[in-house]
């Protein structure tokens, strides 16, 4: 080894051991920037604004929390939605999110630096998911010597769209702070697991905690840790170091995730919960049986161990099926149970399949989230059966299950993303390390002893590991391989830089479009709509909209509402969705039972906007119907024919229905006689629109997008609103009138 | 499936069959008349001691003129007729598949209700023995079930137009139908539906289950290594992540179809869309996936322990190709599912 070989100084340069840990650093927070960096597409391109639904009541329930403290904030009632029940909104979220983010303005608080609330919960799903880059680096170090597989981990997950879908700037959702908690949370029990430390298990468990105060999502490690430990005593490897790491993480954690209000006594309840108790049990039962080995002769502890296994299952099976019937256990919950029947919310709960979120998965969308990441997925599950360490039969474990849910749930692609990362960090690097380096085998004969680091083939290895390592001989090969795959390493930066920008950058509540000239044309019809809400109506108007405007209203608005997007309440939902599925006349007494003022309708005809309510239409007369199956049929928004139409053919009870009179009216008057089309749905449209009676149009956006009707009073003659409008218009009822005698000149 | 223009169309070539058929009406006419002048009460014993002269009576098999008689008015008894078309002529996959749970539940109601207190017949009108029913009633499709609510009596609706049932969400379980007939049966006793144990599953599932321990039982010393083997568990592994990430759950819930036609005489094997697809388009994604990982394999832990130089280039250059070749022909179809897809690699731009 020469000292002038240009290759070995620059090789060298690296070597030391904090030279190397400097580097490491800097390239970590290289790559958190550029996680963070990644997801500003949508400030910069529209400006600092909360995105889509679900965030606009997150980020009305923290400025709540911080005008409000803590304490008030635990105890809320909030009497403006789901008018006019009112929801206890302090027992009923997850307040984790807010909770961080109010924490966070109250820190730069108390360091002078004056923010906006607005700012911390625009940017808090950016600065997570560098935090979520780094416990990527985390657990992949935990699972293979090699320090350049932490490294890809990282920057896979910082810029993976599997990831970034749910976590760019405005984005205020769960998910932006739970992703890094579940990664976090999955790197201190493998952490715990291979030292059998109850440190670390404690930690696990204060983690666990936090997760469940942020997201639903949580159930995921509630089932995930215990089969993690079920299949590892399957393969006989029940050691003391399982023993605590577990029953530290569940004591501690179910404890802690019943802190929460919201989750309160369900660890304990609901069989999604039960798989964790059992392993629980199951472990103490295999704890006593190891000490009781160590304690008695082998022959006598043969028949202990019969007598005991069959008592245990005895009075186990017992126990569940008295729990279960006298109903201390709850059956499996709604939403859960559509992850394993999948036929099943379809039939029973239409709310849950209303949402776009809980539909399959198709493949584009897995590439679309994970492209290259894909196929090297099942490259680094195989690479970690050759060793199958403890650690590694967790990834294995969560590589299956993962896919699964993606599979049934597309929303589900956030909880595969991290494991998807992880796997192809390991298998990148892997490939990486054996042909990037600049040592090859001298010559064939000699390499029998040569390999220095070949990982020595157990008998229990795979088939394909079974031979010596040699590496790689021609330098050729291996510059070909570095080459194409730093090509698709591009590529794959490439792909995630555009399907941020193109795909998941959208707040959706401010749309953009391209004039034919090229430039950007910026449509902000909700942002109007819900401005001259705010601007013209009375504080306590009651808006009346279909569930997924709840949100919206209540933040951007500031008015109360009759559904919103937390959808405790079906019947709540039904009752607007049979009002909106109802004719005029059957709806008006169903708004003032409701104290409704306005009502909101989004149409998107004007401008092919395709997530207008007529489109969504067909799911409130389903979940209507699903309570007043006499009252609402979906079969008579049917044609003859089977097809749902909103032209001239239209069903009677489709063009009398709410939605569709608020949709169309006055809708022909924008076009020429007889030349009406809807643009969304491509159809022409009767040459004399729908009428109105019991409500007047207040208000409709520039494009026609949000539409806003008053609800009238009641008539002031006391005549019903149809005759009054028909009076109104001129038409005059055929009444018989008196004939009266000629007048007469009265002289006094 | 439902759709029965066959059924219309047929009525045109079994002209002959409809004229023997008009035949026997017009024979039966005399007897017919004579049942519909029965006073009401008498016809509902007639039919319930029908439907309950044996356990497996219900839902009567009816003829034109049983079912001309039963909704005859004046009536102080409910009908239930399930108009179907069981022949095989028709195809009606739905009929068949609803024929026993609507047997199920006509046979539950009428042995809970032996005395007739309900007051109800269950019937069933194929349309073999009603085309003029069918026809009356200006049917396109089949199964549809109609309720005829009582005109006299305690119970009498207003006004008397039968109730139909239409099997919009395919064919439904005994006990939806149940609790539509429930509620149209208001202050009246609601059998409910019994399910006969299912011996027959049982037995098999109980020989099945032995047959299995006891195969386990004397295999074991060849079962275990395969258990213990650890390529079997990577290989079920790498295999089952496979098809869940090609969109094989996909293909369950939604029941898509293997391929389908392009409209001109060919196959199409790639559904247009980015939210849709095909079985076969999700095999060959599979199959495209499965070919890269097994490459990413061979380079990463095969190929470094081939100890001849040539065999280890050979080996190297074969698997390379594939994997550039390959990875290429994914992005290509990736471009056509999602037209708006810039990114492309050679040889397939």
């Amino acid at each position: 080894m020469s000292a002038a070989d240009p290759l070995q100084v620059i090789a060298s340069a690296g070597k030391g051991e904090s030279t190397r840990s400097v580097l490491r650093v800097i390239i970590l927070a290289l790559i958190a920037g550029a996680a963070v960096s990644s997801r500003l597409f949508s400030v910069i391109r529209f400006e600092s604004i909360i995105h889509e639904f679900d965030p606009w009541f997150n980020f009305r329930a923290t400025k709540y929390l911080v005008a409000n403290g803590f304490y008030n904030f635990w105890d809320w009632f909030d009497d403006r939605t789901w008018h006019p029940l009112g929801r206890v909104t302090g027992g009923t979220l997850y307040p984790g999110l807010m909770v961080t983010s109010g924490v966070i303005y109250h820190a730069l608080r108390a360091l002078t630096i004056p923010v906006d609330i607005r700012n911390i919960c625009v940017l808090l799903a950016p600065g997570f998911s560098g935090l979520t880059a780094i416990a990527a680096y985390l657990l992949t170090n935990e699972m293979t010597p090699s320090p350049s597989a932490g490294l890809l981990a990282a920057l896979f997950m910082g810029i993976a769209p599997g990831y970034i879908s749910r976590s760019v700037a405005g984005s205020y959702d769960n998910e932006a702070i739970a992703i890094f908690l579940l990664v976090f949370t999955f790197y201190l029990w493998i952490k715990a697991l291979k030292q059998g430390s109850m440190l670390w298990g404690a930690l696990c468990a204060l983690f666990y905690g936090y997760m469940v105060a942020s997201w639903g999502g949580y159930a995921f490690i509630t089932c995930l840790l215990p089969l993690h430990s079920f299949v590892l005593i399957c393969m006989g490897r029940y050691s003391t170091r399982l023993y605590v790491a577990y029953t530290t993480w569940y004591a501690l954690g179910t404890l802690a995730s019943m802190q929460i209000p919201f989750v309160g006594f369900l660890p304990v309840k609901t069989s999604e919960h039960m798989p964790a108790l059992g392993i629980f049990g199951f472990l103490q039962l295999l704890a006593f049986l190891d000490y009781v080995r160590s304690a008695i002769p082998s022959r006598q502890f043969q028949t202990f161990l019969w007598l005991f296994a069959g008592t245990a299952f005895g009075v186990g099976l017992l126990g569940l099926v008295i729990a279960t019937s006298m109903g201390f256990i709850a059956p499996w919950s709604g939403r859960f149970y559509s992850l394993w029947d999948t036929g099943y919310a379809k039939i029973h709960i239409p709310i849950i399949a209303s949402v776009s979120e809980h539909q399959p998965t198709a493949w584009p969308a897995f590439f679309f989230d994970l492209q290259m990441l894909i196929w090297l997925f099942p490259v680094g599950v195989y690479l970690l059966f050759q060793e199958l360490a403890d650690e590694h039969v967790f990834i294995v474990v969560y590589a299956l299950f993962g896919s699964y849910f993606a599979g049934v749930m597309v929303r589900l692609m956030l909880t595969l993303t991290p494991v998807v990362c992880v796997a192809a960090a390991i298998a990148m690097s892997n490939l990486l390390d054996t042909y990037l380096t600049t040592k090859s085998p001298a010559a064939p004969d000699a390499l029998s002893d040569k390999d220095a680091d070949g990982k020595k083939a157990g008998k229990a290895g795979l088939k394909s590991t079974s031979k010596p390592v040699v590496g790689i001989y021609a330098s050729w090969a291996k510059s070909v391989i570095v080459s194409s795959f730093a090509v698709y390493l591009l590529l794959f930066v490439l792909h995630c830089t555009w399907v941020t920008s193109n795909a998941y950058s959208s707040p959706s509540v401010v749309l953009a479009s391209r004039l034919p000239d090229g430039s950007q044309h910026i449509i902000d019809d909700y942002r109007e709509a819900y401005q001259w809400l705010r601007q013209n109506t009375r504080e306590d108007a009651k808006i009346m909209s279909w569930w997924d405007y709840g949100y919206q209203i209540g933040g951007m608005a500031d008015r109360p509402t009759l559904v919103d997007n937390n959808t405790w309440n079906n019947t709540h939902i039904a009752t607007v969705g049979k009002a909106m599925a109802s004719s005029e006349e059957a709806s008006y007494p169903i708004m003032r039972q409701h104290e409704v003022d306005y009502v909101l309708v989004v149409f998107g005809g004007l401008l092919g906007y395709s997530g207008d309510d007529i489109n969504k239409f067909l799911w409130m007369v389903r979940i209507a119907e699903g309570i007043w199956p006499d009252e609402v049929k979906e079969r008579a928004f049917f044609t003859p024919r089977g097809e749902y139409r909103v032209d001239g053919e239209a069903t009677e009870t489709m063009k009398n229905s709410l939605m569709y009179k608020m949709s169309y009216y006055n809708y022909q008057n924008l076009f020429p006689p007889g030349q009406a089309v809807d643009r969304m749905r491509g159809v022409r449209l009767p040459e004399v629109g729908p009428q109105l009676s019991h409500l007047e149009e207040a208000f409709t956006s520039e494009n026609w997008i949000i539409r806003i009707y008053k609800v009238k009073d009641l008539d002031n003659l006391g005549r019903d609103h149809a005759s009054a409008v028909a009076f109104d218009r001129g038409i005059k009822k055929k009444k018989p009138v008196k004939k009266k005698g000629p007048r007469v000149l009265r002289v006094e | 499936m439902r759709l029965l223009p066959t059924l219309l169309s047929l009525l045109g070539c079994l002209s002959t069959t409809t004229l023997a058929a008009g035949a026997g009406a017009s024979g039966n006419s005399k007897s017919s008349t004579n049942l519909r002048k029965l006073p009401p009460t008498e016809r509902f014993n007639l039919y319930h001691g029908k439907a309950t002269a044996s356990s497996s009576a219900a839902p009567l098999k009816l003829l034109e003129t049983d079912y001309r008689a039963l909704v005859a008015t004046p009536r102080d008894y409910s009908v239930a007729v399930l108009l179907t078309a069981m022949d095989s002529r028709y195809g009606c996959q739905l009929c068949r598949e609803f024929q026993p749970e609507w047997e199920l539940l006509a046979r539950s109601w009428t042995n809970g209700d032996r005395k007739g207190e309900g007051r109800v017949v269950f019937g069933t009108l194929d349309f073999n023995d009603g085309r003029d029913v069918f026809m009356g009633f200006g049917l396109q499709t089949a199964p549809v079930l109609f309720f005829f609510p009582p005109t006299i009596g305690p119970h009498a609706v207003v006004p008397p137009e039968p109730l139909r049932y239409d099997f919009t969400g395919g064919a439904q379980a005994a006990e939806v139908v149940h609790h539509w007939l429930a509620r149209q049966l208001p202050d009246r006793p609601h059998p409910p539906v019994k399910r006969p144990i299912n011996w027959m599953r049982w037995i098999s599932t109980f020989v099945i289950l032995s047959g299995g321990a006891t195969a386990s039982y004397v295999a074991w010393p060849w079962v275990l290594p395969v258990v213990r083997n650890r390529t079997v568990w990577a290989a079920v592994t790498l295999i089952a992540i496979l098809l869940f990430t090609s969109g094989h759950m996909f293909n369950r819930i939604r029941q898509v179809p293997y391929v389908a036609g392009d409209g001109r005489g060919g196959i199409s094997y790639f559904a247009k869309g980015f939210q849709t697809q095909y079985g076969l388009e999700t095999q060959i994604v599979a199959a495209i996936y499965g070919v890269l990982t097994l490459s990413g394999i061979t380079l990463a832990i095969k190929v470094p322990r081939i100890a001849d130089p040539k065999s280890q280039t050979v080996a190297f250059l074969a698997w390379w190709g594939i994997l550039f070749v390959v990875y290429s022909l994914l992005i290509s179809i990736f471009r056509t599912k999602s037209p708006g897809y810039g990114f492309a690699l050679p040889p397939f731009m």
